[in-house]
């Protein structure tokens, strides 16, 4: 964290993040709007936000137990605990790269600090995403009477992560799309793979097994510097008892938490969401003269 | 800094509630806004151009412009089509960032203006939202906390006379009364200098009076005020100076009388502007 602090204090980054500061609650206002017009015209309205990813888990939980023979009792949970930050990464990424062209009217004719727009889309879209854990919390704490764990207490901490790259990813992906636009339909069209990539459908213990299996275990650390990875990893650890043994085909024990790969992982995050900020700030002006 | 002022300061003594010539309202400072025309809009192409010297072509929208305007006046920015007077706009209110050169807003304490932009028709409206939450919205855009907009909203909605329209989405709205709500809501904020972009000529005559009777208010009040307009008798009615450019330069600069006078002349003998420039994002005519 001193290091995410001495670089706002270096200028001009510190001058426009103070700005953006300044200006909260315009970004407070476009949020508000953006959930208004995505529900107004449903009778559900914000039901909608959530029923998806239950039909999700449902699908999944079936698919998996039939397919994959997993015995674990309570599997929904740990699917959950990938699939609520997979939702919230995916749509926010997704619709921060559309942001600056579908606000390009407001932002050719006012002067706002520009940063907003990629940011709405994160905060409306997380706001989803805490819905969902209390959600979750409900089901599985209340009803389902899961243990609660010490460890809750760093949930903010593992959040804290997530929103960060979120944040960096839709800083770099709004920025580059308005400049190449293939960017959104490269992303668009990869974004989907990585549902297989990260260890949402299975366990970060799986990968760690096979890398160990095929002899390369340095692929294991590799891939778990990946903000995703490592937060849906630091998730199941913090909201859920270990698995059982033998509960999912592994080849050993389950693994305990590494919180130094965590760590690595985090400040990894916070400098790639510095970059994108610095990169978005350098580039912003250029928005409106961009010919199209 | 030309001395931009000579035969302005005259004609811009209006009866001013303020003292004004203290600070200046807008100081523009050899300012030069080049437009660069080279953004790939592909990879592919990015890539190729990695490969060979890129063509980057420049349109010199404003070339080294310098003018100051006092506190209380009414500048009109006149000139062809391409000359300039949308991209000075939009850097004024801080759109378009200036190539080179120095450009400062100040209110008459001399700390940094609140601009109010009136730049296109309700640019900042969302038409699935009512027209009480686009002055929300509005408001928030030009920099007013819910507090100030909760102050301002009454007047905002008397002055408009759309009270019974309040409640309804924008969407079925027309020109006319969306045009009325965005004026309402610009000169409502209290804005120390006012940009107005080619908008007063919409909506109908009793409106449109009624808009120059309150900028009328406002020029008493010792707002500076600053637009653009092909309508002649908008800048003769209105302004106390003029400032025409013509493909980036400033022309001529100077009472109304006397630059209108210079300006027909030269609409009727001059020849179509020689090598007519490409609409560049400035120009949004």
């Amino acid at each position: 964290m001193s290091l995410m602090t001495w670089c706002l204090m270096t200028t001009p980054m510190r001058e426009q993040f103070l700005e953006l500061w300044g200006r909260r609650w315009l970004l407070r206002q476009f949020v508000a709007r953006e959930l208004y017009v995505r529900y107004k015209n449903s009778a559900f309205g914000f039901v909608w936000s959530i029923v998806p990813p239950i039909v999700q888990v449902i699908v999944y939980t079936f698919f998996i137990r039939s397919t994959l023979g997993v015995r674990a009792e309570n599997y929904s949970a740990y699917l959950l605990c990938g699939l609520i930050p997979w939702t919230f990464f995916y749509a926010a990424t997704l619709d921060a790269a559309h942001s600056l062209l579908t606000n390009k009217d407001i932002i050719k004719k006012v002067y706002f600090p520009r940063e907003i727009v990629p940011l709405t889309y994160v905060s409306s879209n997380f706001i989803h995403f805490l819905l969902g854990w209390c959600i979750f919390s409900i089901w599985f704490y209340g009803i389902k009477g899961l243990p609660l764990l010490w460890e809750m207490l760093l949930f903010p901490l593992v959040t804290l992560q997530l929103l960060i790259f979120v944040v960096g990813m839709s800083l770099w992906l709004s920025c580059l799309s308005v400049f190449y636009e293939d960017v959104k339909f490269i992303y668009q069209t990869f974004v989907n793979l990585l549902l297989f990539v990260f260890p949402i459908l299975f366990m970060a213990d799986n990968v760690w097994y096979w890398a160990l299996s095929s002899g390369r275990p340095w692929l294991y650390r590799i891939y778990m510097l990946n903000p995703v990875a490592s937060v849906i990893n630091a998730y199941r650890h913090v909201m859920l008892e270990r698995l059982p043994p033998k509960s999912l085909n592994l080849k050993g024990t389950p693994l305990d938490m590494d919180w130094s790969s965590f760590a690595v992982s985090f400040v990894l995050t916070i400098l790639f969401t510095l970059a994108g900020y610095a990169y978005f700030n350098r580039r912003k002006w250029e928005f409106v003269e961009r010919e199209r | 800094m030309t001395d931009s002022l000579s035969g302005a300061t005259d004609d811009s003594d209006l009866t001013s509630l303020h003292s004004r010539h203290l600070v200046e309202a807008i100081r523009v400072d050899h300012l030069n806004k080049v437009f660069r025309q080279k953004h790939y809009s592909s990879i592919k192409r990015a890539v190729f151009n990695l490969l060979r010297a890129e063509k980057v072509v420049n349109y010199p929208a404003l070339t080294d412009l310098s003018f100051s305007v006092p506190q209380g006046q009414t500048v009109a920015v006149i000139g062809r089509n391409g000359s300039g007077k949308s991209t000075l706009l939009g850097i004024l209110a801080r759109v378009y960032r200036p190539t080179s050169g120095r450009v400062d807003l100040l209110n008459p304490q001399g700390n940094a203006a609140r601009i109010a932009p009136l730049l296109s028709l309700g640019a900042g409206f969302h038409l699935d939202l009512t027209a009480e939450q686009n002055i929300v919205f509005y408001g928030a855009i030009l920099g007013l906390t819910p507090k100030e907009i909760a102050k301002k909203r009454d007047e905002i909605v008397a002055f408009s006379e759309l009270e019974d329209k309040m409640d309804t989405a924008l969407h079925g709205w027309n020109d006319g009364a969306k045009l009325r709500l965005g004026f309402s809501i610009a000169v409502h904020i209290d804005p120390d200098i006012l940009l107005v972009d080619e908008v007063l000529a919409v909506g109908d005559e009793a409106f449109q009076n009624k808009c120059y009777r309150f900028i009328a208010q406002l020029q008493r009040a010792g707002k500076t005020i600053l637009f653009v307009s092909h309508d002649l008798s908008v800048v003769e009615r209105v302004a106390n100076r003029i400032l025409w450019l013509q493909n980036g330069v400033i022309r001529m600069d100077g009472s109304v009388e006397e630059v209108l006078t210079a300006y027909r002349e030269d609409a009727k003998s001059a020849p179509p502007p020689p090598n007519p420039r490409p609409q560049n994002p400035g120009e949004g005519e």
